[in-house]
């Protein structure tokens, strides 16, 4: 009975909690359905039941966003992909090799995860400028590529020495190579860690704004969260036009949500793998 | 992620074969390290260099308009360690850390504990809505925050003053410094929760029905056995969180710029992060810039040493 | 810069003369006009940087067809918004491989652009592109000397937008002085129909006061800058604007100036609206009525109306210019380009489309187009008038700077909450000398 009491009582607060952290996202979308003029009254409206859609069409009209939405996928697609093979391939070789320098190696990616990136925009600015990059998806992938690389190496070493070594020496035995072993057997078992570690360095390349506004200077090179910041930043003369922006945010927000759907599976198991060794 | 901290006593379990690879394949792990290493090189190398090297010189707009940059030793550093400014950044910056940090921690585990006792389907609900508030990308999180708490039309104030007596209709949050760190702080934290609750639950549930069933048999309360049996197990992983937490929380500096965008801009609303921006993009002082990075990334050194000191001599060890 | 020159000179004179594409110098600059670079045939393309979407589509549209028209080249416009202009043009003036050609740069932040040599000397070409025409203090900031770099590019003024039906209720006139200012807000307010709405963190209405009364923010003594909010004069100037602020006015002293213009408006503020706001010219059609159909605010010549802030003896007093400067870069590549889009600029058609767009011209020949062309009767008048003796901020190097730090909105805002002037003047003139000089 007791019993009973609290579990529906931890299920009300469970149900409480939600709203509240799903408030914000829910107000966003509100507010994206609504007119200037249900907006501006004092009075806020929680119901969007005369909504419209004339935001979303407002923010849609030119083509900065699919420009921008372009290049945000490809930027972040190319980082992701290359960031996780790289890093599985490091994480393999400090994982699962005694070799001179591996130390280094170690100090090196934990260091320069230290290091604030704020200060090194210039350097960066020079490199890429020289190198005839500026406002190409190579350049910006180049450096989003050496800020995840050295964290999601990091992550991905606890993976690989959690699947045990065995089990690659049991398929050396049936005559794969240690390539071959890796990519047959350790490879698989590894998904999920992939998966939560991928996740990481999608939302930091993702979210990255500072440096490619220095970067990217081309308006049709913008990435999302530069278009973003602009669209609620030329509401110059104090008047933020809070329902396109809101359209705006829904919209940046979109691709990472039904990311983290596809992924949302994967991503348990792998936070459940990694707390299983713990 | 949560994995990190398992790494080295993972590693260690398994060692024992390592070393029949190394005579092996000598070559094959430094094959496997060029990708990684080459990515390194080419996005920070140059950068890095760079930035140590301007530390050690008076380089402004001048220079990067072309005027020769002159080496000054460490005029820069000693400039730096003696501006009270610097200091104040620096202990309000690791009061943020702290605070938010630990307020992270502390919600999201009590959440995963909450999980874990509840019915499935309201679990369910509030997973999904820490998704949600997960997947928010950090301007849109930021944008979405400008607007709750705008002082006019924003729900928060008009919520607030529903209460009899209060009107905080106007009321601008972003120009107390004080207030403009608690948004940022409730945002961060709010953003942050549901990795940790997530993390939490997923190493809750690998703490066994029959560990718990025999904890119970023996006698212990709930709180003994959350005490004695349930921490103990989930341990690394509250670890390795609180270390994340704590590195992120030191370095934030998206959303707050953010925010100084939205309201007020100034020493005043600066943490280490916007305060090196400002010196360096803001106040074009490059080398000051550079020099409070090396700084910054020694202190970020500093308090996690006790960590990184251990994580390489279990390596060594295996 | 002058390498630059040298070196585009040296190219010219090596004879290359079938030029084209992006990476070209085909003239030297000195000696370039329309007609010299249609011979020249050296078609360009070109950048141009504006700030934020102040420049309407339509002025763009027509600068790149008719640069194509002039140059045979193209015209890229990229719009750099006003958060990210100084690190934006921080990092690419100065690459030569990525400049922009021709960039606008805030008026505020000229001085440090130019003194750095971040723009090509435009000396020899300033009699045709307007001369003496051209806004004075505008020119003063991009200039070194008796070089100038950086030209006006549009300006806005300040004035005071109120609500003549409050005036009336409350049985007032439109002040003449500047004491009468405070005295007619506080009468107002006395009386419960609305004060004044000036934000205690908007520093650039607020420095008016200080101009009004022969201050200055900071002074040149010939090697460098010093600020003197401690002067007599603004020391003044900042008591009038506290005494206005605590006896005359509604806003906050945490307020800053993302609210202010709009408190006028109905439904803005709770109760009733502000009287009058100090506001910059160009904000005239966010006040006003609002209008169901079109979803915005529609100027009322019965309710709404215009004045000049009243100087401290009468007349206008200098508020504080806002607009911006554009130059051509110090790094560009395409001289002639560059100077052909600058032609483009100052032409007379650019200039009255600017001012037909409620932009104030660089260039005072048009001015009468911008008066005649006011969104609502003679708010342009009022803002030209405050315009032709508005003040800037100093053109010092290092003025982006103290900007950046927000010093002069924590000044006026402790002001606002009724701290010591003289003493937080002197605090916050220690704070600009650290960073005014660069």
């Amino acid at each position: 009975m007791n019993r009973t009491i609290l579990r529906a009582g931890g299920a009300t607060l469970a149900v409480v909690l939600a709203a509240i952290w799903a408030f914000p996202v829910y107000w966003m979308i509100n507010t994206s359905f609504q007119t200037p003029a249900t907006i501006n009254k004092l009075s806020p409206t929680f119901l969007p039941l005369d909504g419209t859609l004339k935001n979303y069409r407002e923010v849609l009209a030119d083509n900065s966003f699919s420009a921008a939405l372009g290049m945000s996928l490809t930027v972040t697609a190319i980082a992701l992909v290359l960031c996780v093979l790289y890093a599985v391939l490091a994480a393999l070789a400090i994982a699962r090799f005694r070799f001179r320098g591996r130390k280094t190696f170690v100090l090196a990616i934990i260091v320069v995860q230290m290091l604030p990136a704020e200060a090194m925009f210039i350097a960066q600015y020079k490199m890429l400028a020289s190198a005839n990059l500026l406002n190409s998806v190579i350049g910006v992938t180049v450096i989003y590529l050496a800020m995840v690389v050295p964290f999601t190496t990091w992550m991905l070493r606890g993976f690989v020495a959690g699947v045990p070594v065995d089990l690659e020496e049991a398929a050396m035995i049936d005559g794969c190579t240690r390539m071959g072993a890796f990519r047959r057997v350790t490879f698989p078992l590894l998904a999920p860690g992939l998966v939560a570690s991928g996740v990481f360095a999608f939302v930091q390349v993702w979210n990255e704004f500072a440096l490619a506004s220095i970067i990217l200077t081309e308006n049709q090179k913008a990435t999302l969260p530069l278009w973003l910041r602009d669209f609620a930043q030329t509401s110059n003369l104090g008047v933020t036009e809070w329902g396109q922006v809101m359209a705006g945010s829904v919209l940046v927000a979109i691709p990472v949500i039904v990311f983290f759907m596809i992924v949302q599976g994967r991503m348990a198991q792998g936070l459940v793998g990694g707390a299983v060794k713990g | 992620m949560t994995t990190t901290v398992t790494a080295p006593e993972a590693t260690g379990r398994q060692e024992p074969a390592a070393p029949r690879h190394r005579k092996r394949r000598p070559k094959l792990p430094y094959a496997l390290l060029i990708p990684a290493i080459a990515t390194l090189l080419i996005g920070l190398g140059y950068p890095v260099t760079w930035q140590i090297i301007n530390s050690f010189k008076e380089y402004g707009l001048a220079q990067q308009f072309g005027q020769p940059a002159e080496f000054i030793g460490l005029q820069n550093y000693l400039d730096l360690f003696t501006d009270s400014v610097f200091w104040t950044i620096a202990l309000r910056s690791v009061a943020f850390m702290a605070g938010t940090a630990l307020l992270t921690m502390g919600i999201g585990i009590a959440l995963a504990l909450l999980m874990k006792a509840i019915p499935a389907w309201s679990r369910i609900v509030l997973q999904v809505a820490m998704l949600l508030a997960w997947a928010m990308p950090i301007v849109a999180q930021m944008t979405v925050a400008n607007w709750l708490i705008d002082d006019r039309n924003g729900v928060v104030n008009y919520v607030l003053s529903l209460i009899p007596g209060v009107d905080y209709i106007g009321h601008n949050w972003l120009i107390e410094p004080l207030s403009f760190f608690g948004v940022a702080m409730t945002i961060i934290t709010w953003a942050s929760v549901p990795f940790v609750a997530f993390s939490v639950y997923a190493g809750l549930t690998q703490v066994s029905e029959e560990v718990l069933e025999a904890a119970s048999l023996d006698g212990a309360s709930r709180s003994q056995t959350l005490r004695m049996v349930i921490v103990p197990i989930i341990r690394p992983v509250l670890v390795i969180l609180l270390l994340l937490q704590l590195i992120w929380d030191l370095r934030v500096f998206a959303q707050i710029q953010l925010l100084q965008d939205f309201g007020a801009a100034g020493e005043r609303y600066d943490l280490l992060g916007t305060y090196i921006y400002g010196l360096g993009i803001g106040q074009s002082q490059f080398g000051m810039a550079a020099a409070a990075a090396m700084v910054v990334m020694a202190l970020t050194l500093a308090i996690s040493w006790g960590y990184v000191r251990n994580m390489i001599k279990e390596d060594q060890e295996s | 810069m002058k390498k630059t020159m040298i070196g585009a000179t040296a190219f010219a004179a090596a004879g290359a003369i079938a030029l084209a594409g992006c990476s070209t110098a085909s003239d030297s600059g000195s000696d370039s006009s329309p007609a010299a670079s249609d011979t020249a045939a050296a078609a360009e393309d070109i950048t141009l940087w504006l700030a934020g979407t102040d420049t309407p589509e339509a002025l763009i549209e027509y600068l790149k067809t008719e640069y194509t028209d002039v140059n045979g080249g193209s015209l890229t416009v990229e719009q750099i918004g006003w958060g990210d202009l100084i690190s934006s043009l921080t990092t690419a003036l100065p690459d030569s491989e990525n400049t922009p050609d021709v960039a606008e740069v805030g008026n505020t932040q000229a001085a440090t652009f130019t003194t750095v040599g971040a723009f090509m000397d435009l000396t020899d070409h300033y009699e045709e592109l307007g001369g003496d025409s051209l806004l004075p203090g505008f020119v003063e900031a991009g200039s070194i000397g008796d070089s100038v770099y950086a030209l006006p590019y549009y300006f806005g003024s300040r004035a005071v937008f109120y609500r003549q039906d409050i005036y009336e209720a409350a049985g007032v006139e439109v002040p003449t002085t500047l004491a009468e200012y405070t005295e007619v807000n506080k009468k107002m307010l006395d009386e419960g129909v609305g004060g004044a709405y000036l934000a205690g963190r908007d520093w650039r209405s607020a420095i008016s006061w200080i101009f009004a009364n022969g201050g200055d923010i900071a002074e040149y003594d010939g090697s460098e800058w010093h600020a003197t909010l401690d002067s007599p004069e603004a020391i003044a100037g900042v008591e009038q604007w506290q005494e206005l602020f605590e006896t005359g006015n509604v806003a906050q002293p945490t307020d800053d100036d993302t609210t202010t213009y709009s408190a006028i408006n109905d439904d803005f503020l709770s109760g009733t609206p502000a009287s009058s706001t100090l506001a910059p010219s160009w904000a005239t059609w966010t006040l006003g009525d609002f209008d169901e159909e079109t979803e915005g605010y529609v100027w009322n010549s019965e309710t709404f109306g215009v004045y000049a802030l009243p100087g401290v003896d009468g007349g206008a007093a200098p508020v504080f210019a806002g607009g911006s400067n554009i130059g051509v870069s110090a790094a560009t590549q395409h001289v002639d380009g560059a100077l052909d889009l600058m032609e483009i600029i100052f032409s007379d058609e650019y200039q009255t489309m600017l001012a037909e767009n409620g932009m104030g011209p660089a260039n005072l020949d048009f001015a009468d187009t911008y008066i005649e062309n006011s969104t609502f009767e003679g708010v342009n008048e009022i803002a030209f008038e405050a315009a032709s003796n508005a003040k800037l901020t100093p053109a010092a190097a290092g003025w982006a700077s103290v900007e950046e730090a927000g010093i002069m909105e924590d000044f006026f805002q402790a002001v606002a909450e009724g701290g010591d002037v003289t003493k937080l003047a002197v605090e916050a003139n220690a704070k600009i000398d650290e960073l005014i000089n660069g």
